[in-house]
């Protein structure tokens, strides 16, 4: 099991008053699942990707991450799991501006002790699996939504998490791009590579193994 | 739609208290600090300003110091006046003065000293343009024996009393004048350097013994006489000066007469025999200088945030603009806003350098007033910094209507590069001006320490110099039988430990030193060129000072207390072009007429005036009756019973010896330091208004680095997402303040040393510019610079990178 959620609230104080983005979240993932999540808008569907991601924290429940209970674990440990396992796919991707396709692509791993030459390899490796090579030297703004959401999954997976978490990635594209990054999310997953998305298409929906819908912050 | 937009403003600026507050604050500081060094420069540039002030000029006399001419008295001969005025025509008039520092007022039973006045020409009241209250301008100084008081003066010694025809008398060293007041004169302004309490009439010399022969015939022998000449406005001054330069009227190669404006002379003379401190242009310049820089710091750095704070504002700019504002509208508001600010902040600087007035004054020693005349003097300051003030609101006001209203509602809202480089230029600049003022600190402050902890050459700790006029009809002898009486009645004193007679001593500078050219030497060379000091002392002066002997020793006076030997120190030997002091001992000098001294003595050189000056040759006579006492008092014995108590003592001596006399003393070690006070001054307003730049430059720096959060928020966000820590995120974030700072040293340090190095040249003993003073200049702005940054850097690192990276 990769992780695994239980009674999980989480929520918020707003005029003296408890808000629940999350109510009893009970939920398991194996290594090798693809869930996609789906529900209206303001369920929870981030909130929920966000805490298992760990870039949020929780008020109730415990959460088991290979073994591990987050929920106990000091920053440092926990920041540690981490970046080992997890990778991130945003709907707008969040692509440095500054940086180069190339140099994107790098950034993960200068957080991640990897050494220069290392890098280099694993970088050529992605672009060369991604199919931009011709694109490493260009910027985020030389490039259609597509093919950066391409540069986001390509980030995401250069130091080989096991769980990909993905929020809305096909949201700010047409459907030919959408298909192209299903296809690979689910390339990725017979690969081996978990993989959580929400999605608020039906279609996409069914590349996964699994669908939760949430409704108010309830698994429904 | 001005009043909507005056309302928004207000409530803009309520709303964000502490934008506003730094603002406000940063800009204030500048203000108030300008406001302050600005009243001081005006009034040191303000000096000897009167009617027709433009076309008084001051004569004074310069030496031939090897191949050229160098300022060498301030004072001149009683002839000087009259023949420039009779050889140029375009010399309307002169004035001569004859400088009495201290004189002796006797009314009745009053005795009192009083400081400052002159023997003065009746043309006086021609040259100089100070009114006359009372009295005839023309005729009050035209006869023997008459006197203008000043209105202090005459009321001090007359009260409320019509002071016109009374009498007083006036006793210099002994003798005694009596003189009719013919005037009363306004007392003359603070601002002016020579300034006399009361002018006693140029003919007086004649009926006053104190004045001999040898003074008052006229001659180009004696320079005793401060000379003003009053030339014609018509008159080219170039040509004028070249030909006094070139005349040679006292057929003497070695000297020339020279002129100067009378309205330079406070600021930019500084010779020897000046009638009194004068002030430096070069310390003004450095306070003018760091006026400005102050200023202009406050302005960038209200630039600074008010760009930062409109980046802030992009969505409601965005908003505006989407609903139909003009781009003109926008920067309207914005000027508006910068109007608001800049009328509060200027205010709250004119308000708080009132307030701050009294502590800076007692700071710097300085007796600045904000009276009505220099508050319209300051009109033009504040119209500068009300312009400045507008042109820095224009920048950030057209920032504003630059953005793109759809952008600017995503949030998605960025200077273009070359804003950030403006910033950038911004910040490096008052970094670049801080690390200056930093360095030029430390090194007025080393350079002060270093004058304070010179040796002097000679021990003036616990030596009181005693001084006093002594109304008697006693003979010259008898009244120094009667000091004799007094100094051993003094050694009884238990904490008095030695005591001597002596004309002057170290520090006393220039007062009471005579100054001569033209001497014979032992090995028969006639040296007429050398400037050489001389005074008068008695043999304990060397032993009670501790001024050491390089060879020989003091004066062995015969059995009637008399002797005709000399002491000189090391400078003289060498001026003189001796190789060894050796030669002069036992051996004869001869100047002054025939008059010969033998050498006993070559003592190690001192600093006799003040360590701004170097060494100049002294020669220390013996004379049997010198009537200035030098009490060296015991620090055991007065430590406990105070330094008051053994002056009171003192003092009583003085008085049941002297019946009718005043009394007067001095601390050396304190007159010593006087020589630097005005130094030392600056350099404490060097250290406040450098730590106001720092202040103000670090507010800077805080607005930047705010900036630089908010817009790197995003990619601190992605970078966290993808796995950076807290401490990576703040040295990717310090990294190019750091960098900033590094390239504000590296331009800084050239300019500091190089306006240092000229600052220093005032000075002949000089500290070191070491270079730890940089590297300490350079750490200390570097850790302002991560101080401040990493406040707002720390919060940005720890924010939540889920509130940043949230999707619309
Ligand atoms: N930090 C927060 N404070 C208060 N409310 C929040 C916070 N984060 C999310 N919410 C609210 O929780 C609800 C769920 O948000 P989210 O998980 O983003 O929904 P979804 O992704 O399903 O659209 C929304 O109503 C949102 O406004
Ligand atoms: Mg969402």
């Amino acid at each position: 099991m990769l992780l695994e959620l239980k009674n999980i609230f989480k929520w918020v104080n707003s005029g003296g008053q408890r808000v629940f983005l999350l109510k009893d979240i009970n939920l398991k993932v194996d290594e090798g699942d693809f869930i996609s999540i789906m529900g209206p808008s303001g369920s929870g569907k981030s909130t929920l990707l966000n805490v298992m991601g760990m870039l949020d924290g929780f008020n109730e429940g415990e959460y088991n991450f290979l073994e591990q209970s987050v929920h106990t674990l000091k920053e440092k440990k926990r920041a540690t799991l981490y970046k080992e396992y997890i990778g991130f796919v945003f709907q707008s991707y969040h692509l440095l501006d500054e940086l180069t396709v190339q140099e994107n692509l790098e950034m993960p791993l200068l957080y991640k002790k990897f050494k220069g030459s290392e890098r280099k390899a694993m970088v050529a490796d992605m672009l060369d699996r991604f199919n931009i090579v011709g694109k490493k030297d260009l910027f985020p703004a030389q490039l259609s939504g597509g093919q950066q959401q391409l540069v986001g999954v390509a980030r995401a997976l250069i130091a080989n998490p096991k769980l990909i978490l993905a929020d809305e990635p096909t949201g700010n594209l047409n459907s030919n791009q959408s298909e192209e990054i299903m296809q690979l999310f689910q390339q990725l997953n017979k690969e081996g590579v978990t993989i959580i998305q929400v999605t608020h298409s039906e279609k996409n929906a069914q590349y996964g193994k699994r669908i939760i819908q949430l409704l108010d912050g309830r698994m429904v | 739609m001005i009043k909507l937009f005056f309302t928004i403003a207000t409530r803009y600026l309520l709303k964000n208290k502490l934008y506003s507050f730094i603002n406000i604050f940063g800009l204030a500081i500048g203000v108030a600090s300008f406001i302050l060094i600005m009243l001081y420069v005006d009034y040191e540039r303000s000096y000897d300003k009167f009617e027709g002030s433009q076309h008084v000029y001051r004569v004074y006399m310069d030496y031939l110091e090897g191949n050229s001419f160098v300022p060498g008295d301030a004072q001149t001969y009683n002839l000087s006046g009259p023949t420039l005025k009779r050889e140029f025509p375009g010399v309307l008039d002169y004035v001569r003065f004859y400088y009495i520092e201290k004189a002796t007022f006797v009314l009745g039973d009053r005795i009192f000293e009083q400081p400052m006045g002159s023997m003065a020409d009746a043309s006086y009241f021609n040259v100089f343009g100070y009114p006359l209250l009372k009295g005839n301008h023309k005729t009050a100084l035209s006869e023997p024996n008459t006197i203008v008081l000043s209105q202090t003066l005459a009321k001090k010694l007359f009260g409320d009393q019509n002071p016109m025809q009374k009498t007083v008398t006036v006793v210099l060293d002994g003798d005694e004048v009596v003189l009719t007041v013919t005037g009363l004169m306004k007392d003359i302004p603070k601002n002016v350097h020579f300034r006399n309490n009361y002018l006693i009439s140029y003919a007086t010399e004649n009926t006053w013994d104190f004045f001999d022969e040898a003074q008052t015939k006229l001659n180009f022998n004696m320079n005793n006489y401060y000379t003003y000449l009053k030339i014609d406005e018509n008159a080219n001054i170039a040509s004028l000066k070249d030909k006094i330069i070139n005349s040679d009227f006292d057929e003497d190669e070695e000297e020339r007469h020279n002129i100067e404006p009378i309205e330079d002379i406070h600021l930019y003379s500084d010779k020897p025999y000046e009638v009194s401190v004068n002030g430096s242009a070069t310390r003004i310049k450095f306070l003018s200088a760091i006026a400005f820089i102050i200023l202009i710091l406050s302005w960038l750095n209200y630039i600074n945030l008010s760009t930062t704070k409109s980046l802030e504002r992009a969505k409601e700019t965005g908003i505006r603009k989407v609903v139909g504002a003009h781009r003109w509208q926008l920067v309207l508001q914005s000027i508006m806003e910068s109007t608001l600010l800049n009328t509060i902040a200027i205010m709250v600087g004119i308000i708080a350098s009132f307030m701050l007035l009294p502590i800076y004054n007692s700071l710097t020693e300085n007796k600045l007033e904000i009276n009505l005349s220099s508050f319209t003097s300051l009109f033009p300051i504040f119209g500068f910094i009300f312009l400045g003030m507008f042109l820095a609101g224009l920048y950030p006001a057209f920032l504003l209507g630059d953005y793109k209203a759809t952008k600017a509602l995503k949030g998605e809202v960025r200077t273009s590069s070359k804003g950030v480089l403006i910033r950038k230029g911004l910040i490096v600049t008052q970094f670049l001006a801080t690390i200056i003022l930093i360095i030029g600190t430390m090194v007025v402050t080393k350079q002060i320490h270093f004058l304070q902890n010179q040796p002097i050459g000679a021990e003036l700790n616990q030596i009181v110099a005693l001084k006093g006029e002594i109304v008697t009809n006693k003979s010259d002898s008898l009244l120094s039988n009667d000091y004799k009486l007094l100094a051993d009645e003094l050694k009884d004193l238990p904490f008095v430990e030695n005591i001597t007679f002596a004309q002057t001593y170290p520090g006393d500078s220039f007062d009471n030193l005579g100054s001569s050219r033209g001497i014979t030497l032992p090995n028969g060379v006639q040296n007429l060129s050398t400037v050489y000091y001389v005074y008068d002392v008695q043999p304990e002066y060397f032993e009670l000072l501790d001024i050491p002997f390089v060879v020989g020793n003091t004066f062995l006076p015969n059995d009637s207390g008399d002797s005709n030997q000399i002491a000189v120190n090391e400078t003289f030997v060498k001026e003189m072009g001796f190789n060894s002091p050796e030669e002069l001992i036992g051996r004869k000098l001869k100047f002054w007429g025939n008059n010969e001294w033998v050498v006993t003595g070559v003592f190690k050189d001192y600093h006799h005036f003040g360590l701004k000056d170097k060494v100049l040759p002294l020669l220390v006579k013996h004379q049997r009756d010198v009537n200035n006492l030098l009490v060296k008092l015991d620090p055991t014995a007065t430590s406990t019973a105070g330094f008051t108590t053994a002056i009171d003592q003192i003092q009583n001596k003085w008085n049941q010896i002297f019946t009718k006399s005043t009394f007067n003393y001095a601390f050396l070690d304190k007159k010593f330091e006087a020589h630097y006070k005005e130094d030392k001054t600056f350099g404490k307003a060097f250290q406040v208004f450098t730590v106001l730049a720092i202040l103000i430059a670090s507010l800077g720096l805080f607005g930047l680095s705010s900036y630089t959060c908010v817009q790197r928020r995003k990619e601190i966000g992605i970078r966290k997402v993808n796995g950076a820590s807290i401490t990576q995120i703040l040295k990717l974030l310090n990294i190019d303040f750091i960098k900033w700072v590094g390239l504000a040293f590296i331009v800084a340090v050239p300019i500091a040393w190089y306006v240092m190095n000229k600052w220093l040249e005032g000075f002949a003993y000089k500290t070191a510019m070491s270079w730890w003073i940089f590297a300490f200049a350079g750490i200390s702005a570097l850790a302002v610079a991560i101080l401040t940054v990493s406040w707002q850097s720390f919060q940005a690192a720890i924010t939540n990178p889920v509130d940043a990276l949230k999707d619309q």
